[in-house]
């Protein structure tokens, strides 16, 4: 087990790929009480056309991933939310477009609850039954999105942006696509994307590393693995311009919801550069739209934006976009105003010590999330799936300089590549 | 196991909590002022921590004071207003990074200090009282936020039901206050109402972190006005009500998912001996995704995706919330009323007790590993007159008897049956 110090930052991380490929990382936290575990696959609801593990090229029906998250909860020996509950764990799991993850939090049975964790996982069990019972549980699931504004001014951003790539669709899918799920479609995702070489167990809390990794270890040797190539996922062309300028809806709302952003052109990274630019477009993204900006107190003034306007940037390896926005009583003049105004900020450049400025915020805002067991875990993987270290965001923040961040202010923030998506209260409302 | 404990001094007429952990990154301090939840304050209250989260006399515009937080490494200002029971908090706090994890910075803990406390007590003024703009801007701003209430259908279901349940009572009101209020606030009368609140109603300040009890009642005095004697009482209000009748109350709107929503009075609250048999039953009932109504509302039934119970432990209510299909209505309402008679009955199993009673005493531990929760843990009990221990609480869980659990069932009544539901379709009552 390779052992690695953050002296900095006061955390040891011990890291083992075990021989079927399962890359363990265990982070000691002596002074908490919780212990927080993830297994996660590199599997997500953009995953839905690939080359099975026999050499079958297949599309999935979408919704298929998170279909297969709710599924595996169930054991032949009964429901493992009840196994967790006997051994004091709260257990869950959530899907992302790039990722499934399961996970546990517990103060006692440690050992226990771990091993579930991976068992339960390790263990597919797939009846005709309940993969109908599911159905209508995740029929409500998406329904209850569909009243959300939030959800569908997120939603509408993306489906504006993108014209093929499977980021556009809902992670749930619809209730159409997930009544084409059957079991042994459940198995071929399954077999395809649950191997030990595409999983990361990341465990964080007071722990003894040697101890876990030694259960780890054992409990892995007693379960038999083929060796597996790369996993070939087939993903559409997608072009550089956006698919639609425009999304409006109507929803039954109190206050209009306006998000904008601009399609990434600058994709197919990993490793440092996807961290890099990633730093670089929040620091551009803060020093346009941040609570410390001109623009931003300006808007607030004039009642076109509230305390939850904010922004966002998704970069991944096969797409990026930013989204902005938040609720607005008016959202056809907030899109005037930065439409306008925009292009003069872009103009101006960012001044050194507005850099600074946020360089120091954002130095804080990690110290803040490496507070909570449950962000370092999710992150990490999230990292080590691009081949990044979370760990070293920090340097890399030091690192950067204001000639890169406004570089990439006039790349990112291309009107060629400009989409909107509101949400409007119904008429009469 | 780390243990947390908070250390209490009086300071003048604050009080004051402080915490000393290496725990965390960052330290934490939380000023809590109590109000009494009434229709002539709420939305004073409710619009208060905006107006002065605006500026202080040192950091005048707002851009000046958000560019301050950056500047002390990203400190994060947050302020809200919330309900416990019938009194109305308000909550000014401030996040800033622990100087061990920097370099060349010594006193982080001191400058965030100063500036909560200036935000507090140093509001900008403009021909005595709070800047005009300001205000006006607030206003508009908490009128957006009391209409988006209907965004997030969850939500608004949750206050429909529990507005229609307490109608006769000060609990019925949004903790956001009312818009009708609104056109009458004066920058005047606003600061007129926050001079009552911070000299005569009670204020709670909390620390979290790398500090010591010495060093903070110092930094309080050098930054907080303290004040003398003692300060105004905030009475708990009503918390015992029997229900006549089962009130059934449906709400129209353009919505795909129904949202069910019941409320009950339990006769209890945290002040009370069965409090913990309280959390018990709502633990087996609803609390978990190993209670009655998970599994008979979602995974037996296959009627919703969520489908769980929570309590309001300073009011002593219960209320159950589920999304539902639009047509499932009886059907999910006799389902979660039959888990209510099973409990009543008794029929519940040593192992549901063991699972619900395990995971009770994990959430009372784990709460332990985030600053806010510390403090929303202790203050829960500065507000119903009895501070516990960890191992207290824990304690109390165990002792819980089946007996206990059964007595407490026969307190338990239905009040209230929400359902927000489509426009077309069902009859008046909502039923089709």
């Amino acid at each position: 087990m390779e052992k690695i110090e953050y002296p900095e930052l006061n955390e040891t991380l011990y890291y083992e790929q075990l021989p079927n490929g399962l890359k363990v990382y265990l982070l000691p936290k002596s002074n908490y009480n919780k212990t927080y575990a993830t297994f996660t696959t590199k599997y997500g609801s953009i995953d839905n056309h690939f080359v099975t593990p026999e050499g079958e090229e297949i599309q999935v029906p979408d919704g298929i991933a998170h279909f297969l998250e709710h599924k595996m909860f169930e054991e032949p020996d009964g429901d493992v939310f009840s196994k967790f509950s006997n051994q004091g764990a709260s257990a869950n799991a959530f899907t992302s477009f790039e990722r499934t993850a399961y996970l546990f939090s517990c103060t006692e049975n440690v050992e226990k609850n771990l091993a579930t964790l991976i068992d339960f996982v390790q263990n597919p069990y797939f009846t005709d039954p309940s993969v109908e019972k599911e159905k209508g549980i995740i029929a409500q699931e998406i329904r209850m999105y569909e009243d959300n504004p939030d959800w569908r001014s997120y939603f509408g951003l993306i489906a504006a942006m993108f014209k093929n790539h499977p980021v556009r669709i809902d992670i749930a899918g619809t209730v159409e696509s997930i009544a084409k799920i059957n079991k042994e479609t459940l198995y071929t995702c399954y077999n395809t994307f649950y191997h030990p070489s595409n999983m990361l167990l990341f465990v964080v809390g007071p722990i003894d590393p040697e101890a876990i990794i030694q259960q780890i270890r054992q409990n892995q040797t007693g379960k038999t693995y083929t060796k597996k190539g790369e996993i070939r996922r087939i993903y559409p062309d997608e072009p550089m311009s956006v698919d639609q300028e425009v999304a409006d809806v109507q929803l039954s709302v109190g206050i209009s919801k306006c998000l904008f952003g601009f399609k990434e052109n600058r994709i197919g990274l990993s490793g440092e550069k996807l961290i890099r630019q990633e730093l670089e477009t929040e620091i551009m993204l803060e020093a346009i739209f941040g609570q410390g900006t001109d623009l931003y107190q300006s808007l607030y003034d004039q009642g076109l934006i509230d305390d939850h306007f904010g922004y966002d940037y998704s970069l991944e390896n096969g797409y990026g976009f930013s989204a902005i926005g938040g609720d607005t009583s008016d959202p056809d003049t907030l899109l005037q105003r930065i439409q306008k105004e925009l292009p003069q900020i872009v103009e101006r450049g960012i001044p050194d010590e507005v850099i600074e400025r946020i360089r120091k915020k954002k130095l804080g805002g990690y110290l803040r999330s490496y507070n909570s067991p449950e962000w370092i875990a999710n992150q990490f993987t999230r990292f080590q799936f691009n081949d990044m270290d979370l760990f070293s965001v920090i340097p890399q923040l030091e690192k950067l300089n204001s000639e890169d961040v406004n570089k990439r202010l006039k790349e990112h923030i291309d009107w060629d590549r400009f989409a909107v998506s509101i949400v409007r209260p119904l008429d009469g409302e | 196991m780390s243990d947390i404990r908070f250390e209490t001094v009086n300071v003048g007429s604050l009080r004051v909590h402080v915490c000393s952990t290496d725990k965390f990154k960052t330290n934490m301090m939380v000023a809590m002022v109590q109000q009494e939840l009434s229709p002539q304050t709420v939305t004073l209250h409710a619009l208060l921590p905006s107006v002065l989260q605006r500026g202080t006399q040192s950091y005048p515009s707002t851009i000046q004071l958000k560019q301050q937080l950056d500047a002390l490494y990203g400190a994060t200002l947050f302020g809200d207003v919330f309900k416990r029971g019938e009194r109305h908090i308000m909550q000014l706090g401030l996040e800033v990074a622990d100087d061990r994890y920097l370099k060349g910075t010594s006193a982080l803990m001191e400058d965030g200090m100063k500036l909560l406390g200036e935000i507090l007590y140093q509001p900008v003024m403009e021909d005595g009282a709070f800047r005009k703009s300001y205000v006006e801007a607030e206003k508009k701003n908490l009128k957006q936020k009391i209409e988006s209430l209907l965004d997030d259908k969850i939500r608004f279901a949750a206050h429909r039901c529990v507005e229609e349940m307490c109608k006769d009572e000060p609990y019925a009101l949004f903790n956001h206050g009312r818009l009708q209020d609104l056109d009458a606030i004066s920058p005047q009368s606003l600061y007129t109402y926050y001079l009552e609140l911070v000299e005569h109603c009670p204020i709670d300040l909390y620390f979290v972190g790398n500090v010591t009890t010495e060093n903070v009642v110092e930094l309080v005095k050098a930054h907080f006005r303290t004040g003398e004697g003692k300060r105004r009482e905030i009475p708990v209000g009503r918390t015992h009500k029997t229900p006549e009748k089962v009130h059934e109350v449906v709400d129209r709107l353009d919505v795909n998912q129904g949202k069910l929503n019941l409320g009950y009075r339990t006769q209890i609250t945290l002040a009370d001996p069965d409090y913990p048999a309280l959390q018990m039953y709502n633990g087996i009932l609803g609390g978990f995704p190993h209670s009655k109504l998970f599994i008979n509302v979602r995974e037996k039934a296959s009627l919703a995706y969520y489908a769980a119970s929570r309590l309001e432990s300073h009011k002593g209510i219960l209320t159950v919330q589920s999304g539902i299909e639009i047509d499932n209505y009886q059907q999910a309402v006799d389902i979660i009323r039959k888990q209510f008679a099973m409990m009543e009955r008794g029929e519940f199993t040593e192992s549901e007790m063991n699972q619900t009673r395990a995971m009770l005493i994990n959430q009372l531990k784990e709460r332990q590993d985030r600053a806010y929760n510390v403090i929303d843990a202790h203050y829960h009990g500065v507000l119903s007159g009895q501070v516990q221990t960890l191992e207290q609480m824990i304690e109390g869980i165990h002792q819980v008897t089946d007996d206990e659990i059964k007595k407490v069932a026969q307190k338990i009544q239905l009040d209230t049956v929400y359902f927000l539901r489509n426009r077309k379709g069902g009859n008046e009552n909502g039923e089709d």
